[in-house]
């Protein structure tokens, strides 16, 4: 069994600290995605996984073995990088050989090991071509290869599809996904793309500053969202956030007053609810009433927008919805949909329990997976 | 770019060209195959010496400059062909020391054009390698120095290159000439007299060394700059992969830096295949000479006044024609991997 450990990782360069502290296990065979923005500390946590940067603090055990002195090459790690970090001297077969022929792997096995590697990304008819020959997929491919060649504990992704166009990363996504699959190898990924992450993950940990936000299956991300900032992350559109406050069960602010929401405290309150969680009615009527902000068709469906204070707040209308901009609509929001925040920590907070709506919000999210259908 | 508007850029650095290149190297090439030399005629010359009787004259016949109208000597210019060539490259005296019992290479080395042929080219294929190989060390070294001393050093390592060459020439040979600082340093060290400009193989290696000391730091700092565009993902790849620091260097390193070696190693061959800086500063003349002095030797007048230019042009086209060939292989390479790479 070769999970990866991580026990109060943390990074500081000078004062100041691109790591904090994080904590967590990665079970054998799992596909994990550090999902946040730039400069967020996911590539840091993964490149101090790799060994290219030592942690300032904590732990880091891949299998059962501590890592932290131990030089890349000794850990057991292969690495695909987003600019394919390729050999350009050499060719595509030479690029897939090098690391059996520097970790001197009994060079009678390599032919086959190499054709073996090509073939499960599909590159066997380019083998003597050099990199400069290939396209950007292609490229990655290679990088793909070159990483399962020497079968190793662990691989690690830092954005391998960043630099491929939109219809590629959709195929070459499916392919890791399938790879991974079939080699059965633990496997952490690092993107800023949401939809990558949803799609590939086993479980994601959502980063922001330097923490992590929330570690969860792609579905418990979705629906319950730790805090703000995971909630304004995840989605798209992202799930709509409005500062207000909830008095005896009512979250009310500017033009919204959403009444059912039993057993959460008093006071000052974000409340939060999908797009598609919303019903978009023509004149006043629902929970938020406003004028048409900006009304965009998506083919599949039409996205509402209006402004609640501050904040612009979507919902999802059928595709043949119209309006005009400003045209008074109203968005029907059931109290299932809602999810409540804390104003000033941004925290999920929980209904009291003994008064607790029944059941998720919606349960059938995970297998519908509605975010890849606005991709 | 339309052609006019190439022309019209191109236009300045043609004619600069052909005025201060390719005219100058056609009339050395010209000039190679004629002799000019003075008229010289034969007078008879009637010397009495007062005597008894009669004075005693007796007649004899000199050869003098023969002079124009306005008195200066008259220069006869003659097509010589090979003749000036074969008079550097002597195939016979060649022939003869090469052939059984006639001295060898010894004797070859003894004739002024292979003596310099011979330390022209020991001097460019040996300085070669150091410098390149100095020059890339320090590379790496100072690219894994903090930041924050790079440019001091980086300004440091690069002294040796700015300084004027026969200055820092004379400069080594005054540290080493008779009880120069290091000379001392190294009798003190080996515990014996030590006289490294009495002969010629100490001076070699002095040559040799003052040319490193001075060339490594240009290779340097191309390297350098080189070094900085290395793809890190590709390095941070190879670690991964598990290659050790040399792999690293030699699959990741050498091969971003190949077209900046090339480079370098042609500018290296053409600088010191012209060798002359080195012959003036550490006054090696008696020792060793390079083809560039062979020439330069040529040029000086003589006693009478005289220059050899034409000797001189052969020289010189020699040279030329020397590092065309050294260059060959370079360029051939250079070639084939534009062509591979198109």
């Amino acid at each position: 069994m070769v999970g990866v450990v991580l026990r109060n990782v943390t990074k500081r360069w000078g004062s100041f600290t691109g790591v904090h502290a994080v904590d967590l296990v990665i079970g054998d065979r799992e596909f994990v995605v550090f999902l946040g923005p730039s400069g967020c500390g996911k590539t840091t946590t993964m490149r101090m996984i790799a060994g290219l940067e030592d942690p300032s603090d904590g732990e880091i055990l891949i299998g059962d073995r501590v890592v932290n002195d131990l030089e890349p090459k000794d850990r057991d790690v292969a690495m695909v990088f987003q600019n394919y970090g390729l050999y350009p001297n050499l060719t595509v077969y030479e690029n897939i050989r090098f690391p059996l022929k520097v970790r001197r792997v009994d060079a009678s096995t390599h032919d086959a090991r190499v054709r073996k590697a090509a073939a499960m990304v599909e590159l066997g008819d380019l083998l003597h071509r050099r990199p400069k020959e290939l396209s950007g997929g292609q490229r990655q491919r290679v990088a793909l290869a070159r990483a399962i060649v020497r079968e190793p504990a662990v691989f690690l992704m830092d954005e391998p599809l960043s630099n491929l166009d939109a219809k590629l990363r959709v195929s070459t996504r499916a392919q890791i996904k399938n790879l991974q699959h079939e080699l059965k190898v633990t496997t952490i990924y690092v993107t800023h793309d949401q939809i990558e992450a949803m799609t590939l993950a086993d479980r994601v940990v959502v980063m922001n500053k330097g923490r992590f936000q929330q570690v969860g299956t792609p579905t418990e991300i979705y629906d319950r969202p730790a805090n703000t900032f995971v909630a304004g992350f995840i989605g798209s559109p992202a799930m709509n956030l409005m500062d207000g406050a909830v008095a005896a069960g009512v979250f009310e602010a500017p033009g919204v007053r959403v009444p059912g929401l039993v057993g959460y405290p008093d006071g000052p309150a974000t409340l939060g609810f999908r797009a598609e969680d919303a019903e978009v009615a023509a004149g006043p009527g629902g929970e938020i009433a406003a004028p048409v902000y900006s009304i965009e068709l998506l083919g599949d469906a039409t996205l509402v927008s209006v402004r609640v204070g501050p904040a612009l707040v979507a919902a999802r209308a059928p595709k043949t919805f119209r309006a005009e901009i400003g045209d008074p609509v109203s968005f029907r929001i059931g109290a299932a949909g809602c999810h409540v925040f804390d104003s000033a920590s941004g925290e999920r907070i929980e209904p009291a329990p003994a008064m607790a709506s029944p059941g998720p919000a919606r349960a059938d999210l995970g297998s519908t997976m509605p975010i890849g259908a606005t991709a | 770019m339309k052609a006019r508007t190439f022309a019209l850029f191109i236009a300045p650095s043609v004619v600069l060209m052909i005025l201060f290149i390719a005219l100058p190297l056609a009339s050395v090439l010209v000039q190679s195959f004629y002799n000019t030399r003075q008229v010289f005629e034969v007078v008879q010359v009637e010397n009495c010496t007062p005597g008894f009787l009669t004075s005693v004259c007796t007649t004899e016949e000199r050869s003098r400059p023969k002079l124009d109208a306005a008195g200066r000597p008259v220069l006869e210019t003659t097509f010589v062909g090979l003749d000036t060539y074969r008079l550097l490259l002597q195939p016979e005296a060649v022939a003869q020391a090469l052939s059984a019992g006639g001295g060898g290479l010894p004797a070859l080395f003894n004739l002024d054009f292979y003596r310099a042929l011979r330390f022209t080219l020991t001097f460019t294929l040996l300085t070669g390698p150091f410098v390149i190989g100095i020059g890339l060390a320090v590379a790496l070294a100072v690219n894994g120095i903090v930041r924050s001393l790079r440019g001091p050093v980086i300004f440091i390592m690069l002294l040796p290159f700015i300084i004027t060459p026969v200055i820092g020439a004379l400069s080594i040979r005054w540290l080493f000439i008779g009880d120069g600082i290091l000379t001392v340093a190294l009798e003190w060290l080996l515990g014996r007299d030590l006289s490294l400009f009495a002969e010629g193989w100490t001076l070699e290696i002095l040559m040799m060394l003052y040319r490193v000391w001075h060339v490594a730091p240009f290779a340097f700092v191309v390297f350098y700059a080189g070094l900085q565009t290395v793809d890190q993902d590709t390095l941070e790849s190879a670690i991964v992969d598990g290659a050790s620091r040399f792999e690293r260097l030699r699959y990741v390193v050498v091969p971003h830096l190949m077209p900046l070696i090339v480079f370098v190693t042609l500018i290296n061959l053409m600088d010191s295949y012209r060798v002359f800086e080195e012959v003036i500063g550490f006054s090696s003349q008696a020792h060793r000479i390079s083809l560039q002095y062979l020439t330069y030797s040529y040029l000086t007048p003589d006693e009478t006044g005289n220059r050899a230019i034409s000797r001189a042009s052969a020289s010189s086209m020699l040279t030329m024609i020397g590092i065309v060939f050294i260059l060959i292989p370079l360029l051939v390479r250079t070639w084939r991997d534009h062509r591979v790479t198109r």
